[in-house]
Parts: structure tokens; sequence; C-alpha cells
């Protein structure tokens, strides 16, 4: 099957924030630097060649943008300082924008405005439904500190949060794993056979493995630091997920502190550390991943670093000040932060990476097994090169 | 015919022949030989001292004849015919056996070695026993040249030859000089004005009062030989008379017709380079339909480098697909560009730098395999492009397709259709292109096999400017050597008819590689005009009759040689 070329694709990439497309000429130094790349899985000289020439379609069949891990190596050995690293970078965006079917990834990435408009927005209804129910009944909210804590739930009833919280998830996770469920089709519509569905269930291992540990990070040069970093991020998601979506009658309690205490601490440092260490190194510019952040690069760590801060806050004011007004108000600042941030973040920016990538590897290695298992059964008869029928070294 | 006064001198060459074969024993066999008056072995003898010794004994022993075994003829034979003729004896009276390559360069068993080193070197010996005396006369030379072709190159080697005093007759087939650079507006890669070059090569050549613009006119005829050409015109009765001929007859461009791959005749979008520069000559950009095009694709080899058509590459074409590209970019500042190519071949002065530069501006660079070009067809309806270019892009492993509104062909240049007549019209010969080949393509590349005939340009190979520019320059500087002195040697090993044994049957004219052989209506029979005569012997192994004789290479001599090769051991 032939690919039509689309001159208008490398344009697309640029207004997502892509340098320049025009310096790579191919030479594949790229390539035999990556200590990710291993048979059947070569990049990212290819991607960016196919970037180049406009095989747009073509690209979103490829997994090869979600196992780059922005370590830089190649952008340093580039004869033509053509930045590969960057365009895999823009290429995951590319990939984000094309796996979204409501299309507001792509408004996030091309534009600061409606990223920012949708924030505010989001901000504005969320302070809203805490605000206007109030304003509706007044009388409702207590004023006066508990002994040893705030009557938080006479200002936000936990039932009222659970229930935000419940459909937050479900959009969430609609939006999230529909664009998912396109990526696989993508990705394994390429092979052009038929897939067993018990692959489905033997490679889910893999799936859970990269995703609490995105491990293949290690395995780049001297990135251990970077890649514990991403490690505390995860657990601290995990477990403040948990504590939010289950237990949030024990975390949202009026008085004391109890058993969530220990784990919502470390959760919080865990988050709020490593979004200032990540703040710190798109300050300082100084790790090659870093050269070339784009407004949405800021946000999300930003973003990510204002709710640990007003989260604590929140915490302090409650406990150990035992001041209801001030706890109330910092509770809708967090509020307004965080919900707007996992809106956008996690089906359409930044925050998805981390799903896309444990789901690329779980895809890439069904295709390539149920290529073998095709090639077993008709040797030769599909044309298929035996290296892309290379399941991934996991 | 004795008594005969033979010399031999075995060489040692240094080491060269000596460590392998046994000089001595050689010079010792053959001074057994009846006739041979001495037979000496010499460390060099091309040196001075070495040709010192032979002269000494032709003028002391009265040697009429000399046998020097040594290295190839090729190297030294120059050499000892002067030692001969500086003591006295006519240069032909010399005989070489070759036992350094033919030898102790190519054996290891020094006995065997040493054998056939005597077997050679007898060879000679029966051989010169037969040699007579040779003549070589000069001819005196016309100092007017002709120019055939009046295209970059032919306008360039009259004006260098004109600039020395010399005449030229500048002969150009079409109603205009200029060639194929007409119509291409600015050469690459430092983009300078074609036109005005060839308003200022025109200029001068048309002010010129040495030079005669024969435009409109085609030779019909030529005769005669290096010094002394009659060329026939074939518009009217004029003749000229020439002492040397420079074919520069250029190249045409391939027809792209003959690729059904290329789409060319079959789809109104699909142009050729021609073509193309004749768009940017207007600069106006148009598809069929009158609009500008917005997807531009240029397809590079095509008809080169290719087993359908020709093998060889066209040389230009590369770097003119990257000025096309710019061409494009500075018009259509929206447009798609595409290159097919299969190699790029930027070399030369800044070339690789306009490449790197034309990449910059936003072009698409598709590589197909040689062996797997691109094709062009017709979109299927509904597209928003009417062509489609379907390839193999190598980068990638992928089966691509490129929508398309205008496809340049970037088409190969080819021999002209009547470079074999051309070829014929003056003895030279063409390769299997139809290129005219030099005498040699690293030591002679201006002249060719018939002396007095000079090739320059693309008609000896596709090339660009400033190539044809620096050969016309060579050539003519070939030329000027060559008139100046006034007069040439002619060689004088030469066939000869008998012309009493002579049937008139012309086999030899049929087979004469250099068109040396006339035949005489009057008298019916074949003469060799000897200053054409190479002495190759062709004619003379193919006359049926056996009346020819090449001198030096006479039945006679051949068979005493093969005489002394096989003659017994004589210890
Ligand atoms: C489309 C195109 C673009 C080009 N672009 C560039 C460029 O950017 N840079 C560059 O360096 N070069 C370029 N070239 C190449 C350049 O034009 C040639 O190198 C140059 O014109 C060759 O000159 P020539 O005199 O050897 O041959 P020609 O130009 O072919 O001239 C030969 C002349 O001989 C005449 N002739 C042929 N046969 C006979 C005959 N039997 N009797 C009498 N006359 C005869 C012809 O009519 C012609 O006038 C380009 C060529 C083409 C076709
Ligand atoms: S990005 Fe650089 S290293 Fe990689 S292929 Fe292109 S030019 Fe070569
Ligand atoms: S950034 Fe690192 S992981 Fe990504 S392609 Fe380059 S070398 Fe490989
Ligand atoms: S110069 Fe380039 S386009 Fe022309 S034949 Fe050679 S390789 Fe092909
Ligand atoms: S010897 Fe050769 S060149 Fe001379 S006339 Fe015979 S065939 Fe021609
Ligand atoms: S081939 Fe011999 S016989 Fe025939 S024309 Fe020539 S010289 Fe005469």
């Amino acid at each position: 099957m032939s690919r039509r070329l689309d001159p208008t694709l490398p344009a697309r990439l640029r207004e997502m924030g892509l340098m320049d497309n025009s310096k790579c000429f191919n030479c594949g130094h790229c390539t035999a630097v990556c200590q990710l790349t291993e048979e059947g899985f070569a990049y990212p000289r290819q991607d960016i060649r196919m970037l180049q020439m406009g095989l747009g379609d073509a690209l979103t069949e490829r997994v090869e943008p979600w196992l780059c891990y922005y370590c830089g190596d190649c952008t340093k050995s580039c004869p033509r300082d053509a930045n590969p690293a960057e365009q895999m970078m823009a290429l995951r965006r590319y990939l984000t924008a094309a796996y979204d079917w409501t299309g507001l990834a792509w408004k996030f990435y091309t534009s600061k405005a409606w990223e920012i408009g949708v924030l505010l927005g989001l901000a504005l209804i969320v302070v809203g439904l805490f605000v206007v129910p109030h304003l509706l009944h007044p009388g409702q909210i207590q004023w006066e500190p508990l002994d040893g804590g705030v009557a938080v739930s006479s200002f936000a009833a936990v039932s009222w949060v659970h229930l935000g919280d419940m459909v937050m998830l479900g959009l969430l996770s609609f939006l999230l794993l529909s664009n998912i469920f396109r990526m696989g089709r993508r990705i394994l519509g390429a092979a052009r056979v038929p897939i067993p569905i018990t692959l489905y269930l033997s490679e889910a291992w893999h799936l859970v493995t990269h995703f609490a540990t995105q491990r293949r990070f290690g395995k780049c040069n001297d990135k251990e630091a970077y890649w514990v970093v991403h490690l505390m991020l995860m657990s601290g998601y995990a477990i403040m997920f948990l504590l939010v979506i289950v237990f949030l009658s024990s975390l949202q309690t009026d008085v004391g502190l109890n058993w969530t205490t220990l784990p919502g601490y470390f959760a919080t440092f865990a988050l709020l550390y490593a979004s200032a260490y990540f703040l710190r190194g798109r300050w300082q510019k100084s790790a090659e991943v870093n050269r070339y952040s784009t407004f949405s690069d800021w946000l999300f760590p930003a973003l990510l670093f204002a709710t640990s801060l007003t989260g604590i806050l929140m915490h302090i004011f409650r406990y150990y000040l035992t001041w209801p007004a001030g706890t109330y108000v910092m509770y809708v600042i967090h509020m307004a932060i965080v919900v707007p941030m996992l809106m956008v973040e996690v089906p359409f920016s930044k925050w998805s990476h981390l799903a896309y990538r444990p789901f690329a590897i779980y895809f890439a290695n069904i295709r390539s097994k149920a290529l073998q298992a095709a090639q077993k059964t008709q040797p030769g008869s599909l044309g298929v090169p035996p290296a892309v029928s290379n399941a991934l070294e996991v | 015919m004795n008594p005969q006064r033979i010399g031999v001198y075995v060489c040692w060459c240094g080491s060269n022949i000596a460590k392998i074969v046994d000089v001595e024993k050689v010079a010792r066999v053959m001074a057994r030989i009846p006739g041979v008056e001495v037979s000496r072995e010499y460390k060099y003898m091309c040196s001075d001292p070495g040709q010192e010794l032979i002269m000494k004994d032709i003028k002391e022993l009265g040697l009429d004849r000399v046998v020097v075994a040594s290295c190839s003829p090729r190297m030294h034979e120059p050499t000892f015919r002067k030692t001969l003729k500086l003591a006295g004896l006519n240069p032909y009276m010399l005989e070489m056996a070759n036992i350094r390559e033919h030898v102790s360069w190519v054996h290891e068993n020094q006995e065997l070695a040493t054998a056939k080193a005597i077997n050679l070197t007898r060879a000679a010996v029966h051989r010169v026993m037969v040699h007579a005396p040779l003549v070589q006369h000069e001819v005196p030379v016309n100092r007017a040249t002709m120019v055939l072709g009046g295209g970059i190159t032919g306008m360039t080697a009259a004006l260098r030859i004109a600039g020395q005093g010399r005449k030229v007759y500048l002969v150009e087939r079409s109603d205009e000089l200029g060639g194929r650079a007409i119509g291409v507006g600015r050469a690459g890669p430092h983009m300078n004005s074609v036109a005005a070059l060839l308003d200022n090569l025109t200029t001068r050549v048309n002010d010129s009062a040495y030079i005669d613009v024969l435009t409109g006119t085609v030779v019909g005829e030529v005769s005669g030989f290096v010094g002394n050409f009659l060329v026939r015109l074939a518009n009217g009765t004029r003749e000229l008379t020439v002492g040397a001929i420079v074919v520069a007859t250029g190249t045409q461009p391939f027809d792209a017709k003959k690729l059904h791959r290329s789409g060319y005749g079959r789809f109104p979008n699909v142009v050729t380079s021609t073509q193309f520069e004749e768009m940017a000559a207007s600069g106006r950009f148009t598809t069929e339909s009158g609009k500008a095009p917005r997807r531009v694709a240029i397809i590079h080899c095509v008809g080169s480098r290719d087993s359908e058509t020709h093998s060889y590459c066209s040389r230009t074409c590369c770097m003119d697909a990257l000025r096309f590209s710019n061409i494009l970019r500075d018009a259509l500042p929206d447009a798609a560009i595409y290159q097919a190519y299969s190699d790029m071949r930027a070399f030369g002065r800044d070339a690789e730098e306009f490449y790197a530069r034309t990449a910059e501006r936003d072009v698409t660079f598709l590589l197909f395999d040689k062996l797997l070009p691109p094709t062009v067809s017709e979109a299927p309806a509904g597209d928003p492009y009417p062509l489609l270019v379907t390839m193999d892009e190598i980068a990638t492993g992928i089966a691509i397709e490129v929508p398309a509104d205008l496809v340049v062909l970037m088409v190969a240049r080819e021999a002209c259709s009547d470079a074999k007549d051309v070829a014929k019209l003056v003895s030279i010969s063409v390769d299997k292109d139809g290129f005219f080949i030099e005498k040699h393509p690293k030591l002679d590349p201006a002249a060719t096999t018939t002396d007095g005939i000079y090739i320059a340009g693309s008609c000896q190979g596709p090339k660009d400017i400033p190539d044809c520019m620096s050969q016309a320059g060579a050539t003519a500087a070939r030329v000027l050597a060559a008139i100046t002195m006034g007069k040439v040697k002619v060689p004088a090993t030469t066939a000869t008819v008998n012309e009493d044994l002579c049937v008139g049957c012309q086999t030899c004219i049929s087979v004469c590689p250099y068109g040396a052989v006339i035949y005489l209506d009057k008298h019916r029979v074949s003469r060799v005009e000897e200053v054409i005569c190479k002495g190759c012997g062709t004619c003379a192994a193919a006359c049926p009759a056996g009346t020819i004789s090449p001198r030096h290479f006479t039945d006679n001599q051949v068979l005493q040689q093969l005489e002394g090769l096989l003659a017994a051991e004589e210890g």
C-alpha cells in the first residue's frame, strides 16, 4: 500500500512548537547512538525522515516516538544540529493530537490562549460550584474551629465532593481510554494480520509494570536520577489517586490526623519535589531535554507544584492553625487548580504521555507477537521483514 | 644478404632484469649467431654511457643493425632509434626484445626466464636481419582551423585559436550560435546569467577578424590528412582547406516519450527540463489549467543511469534540479517542491553548499533506487491534483505516492543522433553511447586517434559549462601547438599497395579504421595515403590478393622473427 505525502505536516508540527525540520540529512547517526533503539525499533532517524516527507498518517502507526525518553544523546551527536530529540518530542505532541478525537489536544498545543482559557474557565466553574450553593443557602458554613480541626464538611460535604470525583474520574477515563483505543487501532492495524484475543491478556502485565515504573527510562545513559524522580511522581500520583477516589471519607475528616496522613505526606512531598525538580531543570535549561521547552512543557509542572503547595497550605490551616476561613479559601483554590489541571493534562497533554508510553509498548508487543504467529502459520507469505516482528526488550 | 654486422646489447636494467635473467648468458648465446658482430651486456643501456657504447660500436666496428634486449619498446624505442640516428644509421635498423615486462617482471624461475629471454632476443636478431631503412616524411601544415559546432565549447575554442592570430572557420548547423545553452536562464551554483555569457561569446566571435562564422552550414565531406584537410560544405560549392579540425558538436536532450513511466507526452503537466527553462524564462509557471502549480515533483535521472536507456550519468541535471527548486521557491513561496533523486551529484566548487542551501528552502528530497525509478500516472478521479508520482522511498523503506500538478523530468543529455556520421566524416570513433572517444582519457583528452582531429566539450560526454570551457581551452592549445610548427612528421611505418597486383576489390577501404585508403578510379587500384595511415595492418590482413604490405611489418619480417623464436637452442 503506498502512502500519500502530505506537505503540510512539517508546518503543522512547527505550529506545535517544532523548531526546524530541514536540517536533518538522514545520516542515521542519531539512531546509532540512541541507547534505547533495538532491532525492529530503530529511531529517531526514520521518524524524522517521515516527518520531513509528510508521512503523517503512517507516523500514527508507529510506536517509536513513545519509546524515546528524551535523553538528548542523539541531539548531542547530530552532525547537522538537527536536534532529533526535540523532533521526537514534537512527534509525541503530534501523536497525542492525532489520537485525540475531540480536537482539543491540537488546540491546546497550538494555542496558549485556548489552553489558558480552558484552564481559567474550568477554575471559574469549580469556584462557582463551591460558592453558588452557599450563596443560595447561606448559614451552613461553620466558621468556628473545632477541637483539633476544621469542619470542612460544613463547607464541602464529602458526599458531594466524592460525587464530583466520580464524575471527573468517569469523564477523564472515558476521554483517555477512547484516545488509547484509537491509538491501539492505528498501531495494531498496521500489522495487517488478525490479532489473537489472548495476546491482549498475556501482554497485559507489561502494561502494568511499565505504567508503574516507566522503567525503560533507566536504560538511558546517566538518566538514573531522572528516572528516580519520575518514579516518585508516579508513586505520588498513585497514592493520591487512591486517597482521593477510594478513601476520600478518611482523607477529608473534620478532626485529627489519621492513617491517611503519612501516605498523604509522602505523596505530597513526592509531587512537590518532582515538580520542583522539573521546573528547576526547565529554568536552568541545563540538560538537553530542557533546551526547547514549550509553554505546555512548563505549564504542567507549574500547576502540579501549585497543587501540592495549596494542598499543604490547606493542611496547615486545617490541623495546625485550625483556621476555618483560611482552610475553606485554600480548599477552593486547591480545587480550582487541580480540577482544570487534570481535565486538561490527563487526556490531552503532558500527563497523557505517561499513559501512552506503556500502552505503546503493550501494543507493540501484541503486534509483534501477532506477526510472529502469522509468520509461523504462513511462513513467508506476509512479506514482513523479520525485524518488524521483534518484540521489545522489556 | 650477408655479410651483416649486428650489435646485440642486453640490458640489466639495474637489478630489474639481471636478478631473474642471466644477462651474461643471453649475451654469450647471441654472440654465436652468424652475423652478430658484437654482443654485450650493460647495467643501463638507456643511460648516456649505455647509448655511447652503442654509438662507439657502430662507428668502430661498422655495425649496420642493432638489437637492444631491455624494456618495452613503448618506453625506449624512440631513445634507441635516436641513438642509431646520431651514429649515422637509419633508425629503423633497430629491433628491441622486451625482456623486462615480458620476462623478468613476470617470471620467477631464473633458468626458464633466461631461456625465454634468449628466445626473444634471438627472434629480434633474426628479424633485424631483414629490416630495411625507412624514411620519415614531413608535410607542410595549413594554419587554418575548422571548428565544427557553434555552442559554448566551439565558440570558446575558436576565440582562443583566433586570439593567436590564426584563421578559424566556425561551422554551425543551426542558424544561431549558442547551442544547448540557449534558453538556459542561469547556471548553478552561482546563478550566473547564461544569456550574458552567450552574448559575450557571440559578440566576440562575430567581431573577430580571424573567425569566419558559417551558420546554417553542414559539412558534406572531409578528405586529406593532418595539416591538409579539404572540407567540402554541403550547402554549396565552397571548400575550406584547414590544417586541424575541432569537433564540438555537443549533445541533444533525451526524448522522454521513450520512457512510458515518465508520463511524458501522455500527461500535459509533465514537462522536460528544457521546457521548464522556457517557463522560467517567461517567469510564468502554470499547469495545463492555467493555474500556478502547488505541488511540483522534479524527477532526476530520466534516461540516465538506467539499464533501459543510458547507463551513464548526465552530470549537469542534479545541479539543474537544485537550481529549478530555487527558481520555484522564489516564484511560488507556498508550493510543495519535491525532488525524487537516486544520488545527489553535487561535485565541483560550491555545489555541495548549494545543495545544503537548497535543502533549507523547504524542498523535500525523496530517494529512489536507480533500478526502481518513479512512475508518473494519472491521479484517480476526485483527487485534488491531476498526477501521482509513485516510488519506493528507500530512506524510509516506504512505498509512497506524491500528488502533483507539475512534474519536471530531468532528461538525459545524449550524443547527437548523427554523431556516428560526424565520426565517420572525420574518421574518429564513438563509444557505445555515441560520444566521441579521445586519444587517451588522461594523457591526451583533447586529441583523437586521428592526427589533426580534436574534440572538445559535451560531444565527448556530458559536461557542465566550466568543464566545456576548460576543454575548449585545452583543445585550442593543442591545435595551436600543432599548427604553429608549420609542418608535421608523418610516420614511416605505413602500408603500401603493390598497384600491379591490386585487383581493385576495395576491401581495404572498407576495413581501414582511419580512412587512409583511397581508390584511384582511373587505374582501378587502391592507394594508401601515407600521411593518414597508422600502420595498423588491418588492410594487409584483409586484402584477398595479398598485395598490401605494411612497412616494418612485412610478411618476411614477421616470419623471420618467428623463425628466430623457434630456432633450436644454440647452447
Ligand atoms: C536545460 C539545460 C540546463 C543546463 N544548465 C546548466 C547549468 O546550470 N550550469 C552549467 O554549467 N551547465 C548547464 N547546462 C549545460 C550546458 O548548457 C552545456 O554544458 C553546454 O551548453 C555544452 O556546450 P557545447 O558547446 O559542448 O555543446 P552544445 O551546446 O550542444 O553545442 C553544440 C553545437 O553544435 C552544433 N552542431 C551539432 N552537430 C553539428 C554538426 N554536425 N554540424 C554543425 N554543427 C553541429 C549544434 O547545433 C550546437 O549549436 C545545461 C544544459 C541544459 C540542456
Ligand atoms: S537527525 Fe541528525 S543524526 Fe539524525 S539522521 Fe538527521 S542529521 Fe543524522
Ligand atoms: S532522545 Fe534519547 S531516547 Fe530519544 S531518540 Fe534521542 S537518544 Fe534515543
Ligand atoms: S547528474 Fe544527477 S540527475 Fe543527472 S544523471 Fe547524474 S545523477 Fe541523474
Ligand atoms: S595499415 Fe591500417 S591505417 Fe594504414 S591503410 Fe592499412 S588499415 Fe589503414
Ligand atoms: S584489398 Fe588488396 S586487392 Fe583489394 S583493393 Fe585493396 S589492395 Fe587492392
